[in-house]
């Protein structure tokens, strides 16, 4: 059927640049809540990616992964950050290390270069999925740029779930989706993960007044 | 007789735009007081208040030059101009040969630059703010606005307006690169409420002076000189309108000229059209108009948004 599968890798692309957008718009973002309702969103989209990609291959663990996606990664992970937030009462990153529009052409710049990257493998690759590769690649960059670009704990954390969501995009597209014992260790880590930075950015407030993780370069009595 | 029906088909369209311009504002106000537990005006208002402003006598500044009278005629003639270019109803629009889309981008910058031109002419001190904002803001919204619009071409394969839908309208719906049309339609969505003034960057209701931006524009402006401006930015509005709902989603727009498939066209054209002012109105009661800083920061994503579809355009093939 090679018009259903055309409009099958046709709607997996859609579901992917969803993802992208998500990424764009956190990067844009400057208020923290805001951020965090962007990665629950995004990873709405993730879990139906997922779904999608589960219902063309018949592949039912993939089933499995994305209701994973959706209480993890869309319930108990925003409601853990947004407990934060509510306790630290900062609403907004007020000092960034790059501001907003030279990030934006920044992100710009990491997907055209996610896409050069994988130019050459993405022939090689599932024929459904192989778009879905170049823009998990291009996930996992953006993240890893909120990571570095913004000062607070939170969105820091926030970069890597968006990283964590993009190597989960490019795990279901290059090989569609990884045993589910390794799904279940990573989300177990991710979970664990969410936790720690929950307590961590506490302890941060405590010591120095300020979820800023750059004091930590301050040497303090 | 063809050129009998053609020349009927640019006089409905012409009459369509003026006379619709009118309403759809009226819908938005409405939307937006429904919104806000109010009853709002009729939606018929801004057709009594222009009528109202065209038997008003105008009063013109003496320190004003031939600018300040000329300009209200010259920004609504090329956004007329802009809308009669596109295809509203029909995918084949009569007048297409005057111009592609890139001449119908310019006709709407012509009629920026002279409605900035007449905010400095009188030289008041908010006229003039407000056209060095609204430069700034043109020329911020350009660059995602024309790079959208190459996505799109690049994908019809021509500049041609009536190409383009008619090709995306045959194709029933199946587009052929979804993700390059999303971020098409997101990032040329951002620059129409940009370029029409709406919430996120102007308040069209404000006559706060520090925050406004057309209207600072329009504030030595009365009697018929302010109603053909504030028509031109309905008309504005409406072909912008127009451009989304039939570039992007050109389901249902007439490809032939039997009567039936024009009724057809005119009603689902005005459906779409009614629908997009709804979710406008929704968008400026849920958010606050951004700081004038932060304006570059959305046009700017705008214009990555834009570029990304040129991107994907030539690399996601599906």
């Amino acid at each position: 059927m090679p018009v259903s599968t055309h409009l099958g890798s046709q709607l997996v692309d859609l579901c992917s640049v969803l993802l992208l957008l998500c990424c764009f718009a956190i990067v844009a973002q400057r208020r923290l809540s805001a951020c965090v309702d962007l990665f629950a969103l995004q990873s709405a989209f993730l879990a139906a990616t997922a779904a999608l990609v589960a219902f063309l291959t018949g592949h039912r663990h993939i089933y499995f992964a994305a209701a994973l996606t959706v209480v993890i990664k869309v319930i108990v992970l925003p409601r853990i950050l947004r407990k934060v937030i509510e306790r630290l009462n900062v609403s907004r990153e007020l000092g960034m290390n790059v501001n907003i529009p030279a990030g934006l052409l920044i992100c710009g710049a990491l997907v055209i270069i996610a896409f050069f990257i994988t130019q050459p493998i993405i022939p090689l690759g599932y024929l459904l999925t192989r778009d879905s590769l170049a823009i998990a690649l291009a996930i996992i960059l953006i993240g890893f740029f909120t990571m570095i670009a913004r000062q607070k704990a939170i969105t820091q954390m926030v970069g890597f779930l968006v990283m964590e969501n993009g190597v989960f995009l490019g795990a279901t597209a290059a090989a569609y989706g990884m045993p589910l014992i390794v799904e279940l260790g990573v989300f177990f880590d991710v979970l664990v993960a969410g936790l720690i930075v929950g307590i961590y950015t506490h302890r941060l407030q405590d010591a120095f007044d300020s979820v800023d993780t750059s004091t930590l370069t301050v040497l303090k009595e | 007789m063809q050129s009998v029906i053609q020349i009927l088909l640019v006089a409905v369209q012409l009459g369509l735009l003026l006379a619709l311009s009118p309403f759809v504002v009226g819908l938005i106000r409405k939307v937006k007081a429904r919104l806000q537990c109010r009853r709002g005006a009729s939606l018929f208002q801004p057709y009594a208040d222009l009528a109202k402003l065209f038997r008003k006598q105008p009063v013109i500044s003496s320190t004003t030059s031939w600018i300040f009278t000329a300009a209200p005629y010259i920004v609504f003639a090329s956004t007329v101009a802009a809308g009669l270019l596109m295809p509203v109803f029909v995918s084949h629009t009569p007048l297409n040969f005057a111009g592609n889309i890139i001449a119908l981008v310019y006709l709407l910058a012509l009629g920026t630059f002279f409605l900035i031109l007449a905010g400095l002419d009188a030289g008041s001190a908010f006229g003039g703010m407000g056209s060095s904002r609204e430069a700034i803001i043109a020329t911020l919204a350009e660059p995602a606005m024309m790079l959208s619009i190459l996505a799109i071409a690049l994908t019809a394969g021509s500049t041609n307006l009536s190409t383009i839908v008619h090709q995306s309208a045959l194709m029933e719906g199946v587009v052929v690169a979804p993700p390059a049309h999303l971020m098409a339609f997101a990032a040329l969505f951002i620059v129409t409420l940009a370029e029409t003034g709406r919430v996120p960057v102007d308040n069209p209701a404000t006559h706060l002076e520090l925050t406004m931006i057309h209207e600072a524009m329009l504030l030595e402006y009365s009697g018929r000189y302010l109603a053909l401006m504030e028509w031109a930015a309905g008309i504005k509005l409406l072909v912008f309108l127009t451009l989304l709902v039939n570039v992007f989603a050109p389901w249902g727009i007439a490809t032939s000229l039997t009567p039936a498939a024009i009724a057809v066209g005119l009603l689902v054209y005005l459906a779409k059209v009614a629908g997009l002012a709804v979710i406008i109105g929704v968008i400026e009661s849920m958010f606050a108009k951004l700081r004038l800083f932060r304006v570059p920061e959305l046009l700017g994503a705008a214009f990555i948004l834009s570029l990304l579809a040129l991107v994907f355009f030539y690399t996601l093939k599906g």
